[in-house]
């Protein structure tokens, strides 16, 4: 599925991912976890395209076709969605309609037809009320004053509605209390299948208390410096990431 | 007859030959054009016109065609509102070919003779010379006159065309009032509107400006506003060559209230200025003032706004806002807003700011799926939306929404 080879990354001119190698199998769900300025979200950004966030060397594969080298609508397009760490707030674009035109252009690159505008709102019901969010925000411009576990809904919404071949979610978990982290878990369990495959970063365990990952990489300086099973996040929990960042 | 234009420039000497030629001048217009003699057109060293030379932007000769040709007028984008629909073409009045509803008054008049507030303004003082005829309009008493009032400047030809419109909303009276800049024309097309909103009055004016690339546009609105009354103003411009669209606004009684939004969008080498002076002369009064520009291109977007308060205007309530986006390296904004008050006790407040896209909402866009010119069109369309949204009508809401759309679809 996700295939990341020895990837080299430049942010500014500065390296930020030195040589990093992963590979996450169709059907599993990996988490990374790691100090800040590991390059968490520098990996999150250069697999979705985001502009200076540019490949020096290495490179990353979805099912085998080179993603860097497509847009990011193109990625997205594929089945590529990344959760945001900060989503943004964005002024004068009505919700409802941001959502419905980025599926349908996500449709249309895909060969399908346009998903009808009464299937359209029964369907963001229907989510809505999965991920907790009441009708009246789908109604507001997008995420314009809401709260920060509202906004990760609003990522939660999207991802249940696209339903992506694959996920990356970028410290979704943060700033969310027990009960958004356990409808996170929902969201993503509900999803989970033989040909999806996610990518969660996160700084703590209690994520995957609701989530249980196949394996669990450790990141630092850049680079994957340690993968185990579930047990390793239980134990970075005792121990922190201090090791590690010697290590790098 | 000798010319009154010292070292006159082409134009003015082909505007001297149009006024001398006329049969019927009268003093006040002779006082005027001597008025004029005295001001000439205003070029950027000309306070108020820094941004927007006059006189260099009619310098230039056009292919356009002396007299217009004879076309098929299209319909408005504003016909399924049903308005009532008048039409200046090149400054020649043409008033509804229906009977004259109930509730409301209108006719050809002679012209102003002045407007003082604007006797300094040497193109409103051209205009007060120039014009043959005005367009009067009355909305009487109590009237709220349910159908739009669609004036169609239709500006079809080279050189120069001036026209006026009197205005009066009478006590109690509401009304919505459209105004649209159309036409392949490329002079000079000076337009002198003077409302009066009575006490208790209400008047709503959309205006939409979609000209050809070359014409050069002088836009006057005077308002008059009386006590609890209320002027909502909105206009949406695609600018020309050189394009002025002025919002005169003085509150003369207290308890009224007055909004003054407009938006650009420029591509090319267009411009568009959007310049208002809003007069509290009565205490009590509130004005909001929003102003959106794009450019692209070489576009250019001109915004002075002035909130001038007197002393007898305690408990004044204005902002301004100007937001400007910029598209491209080559396009530009001029913003200038001022404020003079000798009130002590006002609430007076402006803003502005001049920005490209952000970057981080449209990745953000990108990620769901649009590509690049949808990402662009849909945050541009967001940011003029704010204007559109401020409509209070929602049938003229849509068309102007179409309008953007249709800009943004011209651009991919």
């Amino acid at each position: 599925m996700l295939n990341i080879n020895d990837l080299h990354v430049a942010v500014g001119g500065n390296e930020i991912l030195k040589g990093l190698t992963l590979n996450v199998p169709k059907g599993e769900v990996h988490a990374i976890m790691g100090p800040n300025g590991s390059g968490k979200s520098t990996l999150s950004y250069t697999v979705a395209g985001r502009d200076g966030y540019d490949a020096t060397a290495g490179g990353a594969t979805l099912d085998g076709e080179d993603v860097l080298a497509l847009d990011p609508n193109e990625r997205a397009a594929r089945g590529l969605f990344l959760s945001f760490q900060h989503p943004m707030e964005i002024p004068g674009v009505q919700t409802m309609n941001f959502i419905r035109t980025a599926m349908n252009a996500q449709r249309k690159a895909r060969g399908q037809d346009e998903v009808s505008a009464a299937d359209f709102i029964r369907l963001i019901r229907d989510k809505a009320k999965l991920v907790g969010l009441d009708d009246a925000k789908l109604k507001r411009q997008f995420n314009v004053g809401f709260s920060g576990g509202e906004k990760k809904r609003m990522e939660m919404l999207q991802m249940a509605m696209f339903e992506p071949r694959f996920a990356i979610m970028d410290e979704t978990d943060s700033g969310l209390d027990i009960d958004a982290l356990k409808m996170v878990g929902d969201v993503v369990n509900a999803l989970r299948g033989p040909e999806r495959g996610f990518l969660v970063i996160t700084h703590y365990q209690r994520l995957l208390d609701y989530i249980k990952p196949d394996a669990v990489h450790v990141l630092a300086g850049g680079r994957i410096v340690k993968s185990g099973g579930p047990e390793l996040a239980k134990e970075l929990e005792k121990s922190g990431y201090e090791q590690f960042i010697e290590a790098a | 007859m000798s010319s009154v234009l010292n070292n006159p420039t082409e134009f003015e000497t082909a505007l001297e030959a149009a006024f001398n030629a006329r049969s019927k001048t009268n003093e006040a217009q002779a006082a005027a054009f001597d008025r004029y003699a005295k001001l000439r057109l205003p070029n950027r060293r000309v306070e108020g016109w820094k941004w927007s030379d006059m006189n260099a932007a009619l310098r230039s000769t056009t292919d356009a065609p002396a007299e217009a040709p004879e076309t098929i007028l299209p319909a408005s984008p504003f016909a399924a509102l049903n308005p009532l629909e008048f039409r200046i073409f090149d400054g020649r009045i043409e008033l509804p070919a229906e009977d004259m509803p109930e509730g409301l008054r209108y006719g050809v008049m002679d012209p102003v003779a002045t407007i003082p507030e604007l006797e300094t303004h040497a193109i409103a003082t051209l205009n007060v010379a120039m014009t043959r005829k005005s367009l009067g309009i009355e909305i009487c008493e109590g009237v709220d006159f349910e159908r739009p009032i669609l004036i169609r400047h239709i500006c079809g030809k080279a050189g120069f065309a001036f026209a006026q419109t009197m205005m009066r909303v009478s006590p109690g009276a509401k009304f919505h009032l459209i105004e649209t800049f159309e036409g392949e024309g490329a002079g000079l097309y000076s337009h002198l509107f003077h409302l009066n909103v009575r006490d208790g009055g209400e008047c709503r004016r959309t205006v939409l400006q979609e000209t050809a690339a070359d014409l050069v546009l002088n836009s006057i609105c005077a308002a008059k506003v009386d006590g609890d009354a209320r002027f909502e103003q909105t206009s949406l411009s695609t600018g020309s060559r050189l394009s002025r669209h002025e919002s005169h606004v003085h509150f003369w009684a207290p308890n009224s209230s007055a909004s003054i939004n407009s938006a650009t969008l420029l591509s090319g080498e267009r411009h568009a200025d959007f310049t208002s002076e809003t007069r509290h002369m009565a205490a009590d009064c509130t004005t909001r003032q929003l102003h959106k520009g794009v450019a692209r291109d070489r576009g250019r977007n001109v915004f002075q706004g002035k909130f001038f308060v007197e002393r007898a205007a305690q408990k004044t309530d204005a902002k301004m806002t100007a937001n400007a986006l910029l598209l491209s390296d080559g396009a530009e904004a001029n913003h200038k807003p001022e404020l003079e008050i000798y009130a002590d006790d006002v609430e007076c407040a402006h803003g502005s700011t001049v920005g490209a896209l952000d970057d981080d909402a449209l990745f953000y866009l990108r990620q769901r799926g649009l590509d690049e010119a949808q990402a662009r069109a849909l945050l541009v369309e967001a940011f003029v939306g704010e204007i559109v949204e401020s409509v209070d009508d929602e049938g003229v809401r849509a068309v102007l929404s179409a309008r953007v759309a249709e800009w943004l679809g011209a651009q991919a």
